[in-house]
């Protein structure tokens, strides 16, 4: 199958069809795709500036506590970033701005994999009540905020990217 | 009206309207800040709530102001959003009723703030508000509207883009 093909095909698919025939298909899952954007900003900003160092008064496991609203947030954005696409495949794909986003999504999720690594490794060796993080540790939490936010200011800068297929 | 007649024809007005950045930037800014504000006061109305309930409230202070950060953002670039299409905008149903939904989520925020301080005072200095493990009815509901009223803004919002006039010639 080439390019081509392959974006005919989510296109042709039930959900392809359903979502760019309906009136309000699209503007609800935009409405959920926000909703989701906010757990996930809301839950990262808790772990990420509490392993920082910047949110002392929140102890670890509490900060911590708060990962289940961004895996939420994140599958809300998951679903309805599917819908979007199924529903306009030609206008994502060849969009410079959408392959960035989708390879800093996928940069964003190794990087959480790394977190949780060293995080468990912490946590074996030092307990999980100190936090006297190390460097690769830290490294993984900044990036964590650095990637989500140029992640959404892709996604809204989108449609200046619509017709061009590099960004320069 | 004529002030905004006016506005409406700045150059600045105009490079927003019709140019291919004006308003994919500026919608960065406010896509950022609703997650500031938004994010963080459903982290903490969670809490409220009874969501894991041994997170200490108190913990919550050096995020509002990020929040408050986020809130100055999304004022300062929804104003010039604003300025970009003024009469449109003020003649579109979703337009006032996410304005109105904004104030009704920062008034319900002041409540469940001043409903948490009056529950702290009495109890004495010794005993703090991150002790405090069930919350008043009265801070419950102000969380639940906070939450209702943020998504109500969220879906206007997302309704202005949609129901809004088309732009004057």
């Amino acid at each position: 199958m080439t390019e081509t093909e392959i974006l005919h095909w989510v296109k042709d698919t039930w959900l392809g069809v359903t979502v760019s025939r309906s009136r309000w298909l699209f503007a609800t899952g935009e409405t959920f795709h926000f909703i989701g954007l906010s757990l996930m900003v809301g839950g990262l900003l808790i772990v990420d500036l509490r392993i920082l160092g910047f949110l002392r008064r929140m102890p670890l496991k509490s900060a911590m506590a708060f990962l289940p609203f961004v895996i939420v947030g994140f599958l809300i954005n998951l679903a309805t970033g599917i819908e979007f696409f199924f529903a306009d495949p030609f206008m994502y794909w060849p969009n410079p701005a959408f392959k960035l986003k989708l390879f800093l999504i996928f940069v964003a999720g190794i990087n959480a994999l790394v977190a949780t690594i060293v995080l468990h490794r912490h946590a074996k060796h030092a307990g999980l009540d100190d936090d006297n993080f190390g460097a690769l540790t830290k490294a993984t939490a900044g990036l964590s905020l650095s990637l989500w936010l140029v992640v959404i200011l892709l996604g809204r800068l989108l449609p200046a990217f619509e017709g061009s297929t590099e960004f320069f | 009206m004529n002030f905004l007649a006016w506005l409406e024809q700045t150059d600045f007005s105009v490079w927003l309207r019709e140019s291919d950045w004006g308003h994919p930037i500026v919608l960065c800014f406010h896509a950022v800040g609703m997650g500031l504000v938004v994010g963080i006061s459903f982290m903490f109305c969670a809490r409220v709530l009874g969501y894991s309930r041994k997170i200490p409230l108190d913990a919550f202070d050096r995020l509002f102001h990020l929040a408050w950060f986020g809130f100055w953002m999304n004022a300062v670039s929804g104003v010039v959003l604003f300025s970009g299409s003024p009469r449109r905008l003020l003649e579109t149903p979703a337009f006032v009723i996410k304005m109105v939904l904004i104030a009704a989520a920062g008034f319900s925020l002041w409540l469940l703030a001043r409903t948490l301080q009056g529950v702290m005072k009495p109890a004495g200095a010794s005993a703090r508000l991150s002790e405090l493990e069930a919350m008043p009815a009265g801070a419950r509901v102000a969380a639940a509207f906070t939450v209702l009223f943020w998504i109500g803004t969220i879906v206007a919002g997302r309704l202005i883009a949609y129901t809004i006039g088309p732009p004057p010639i």
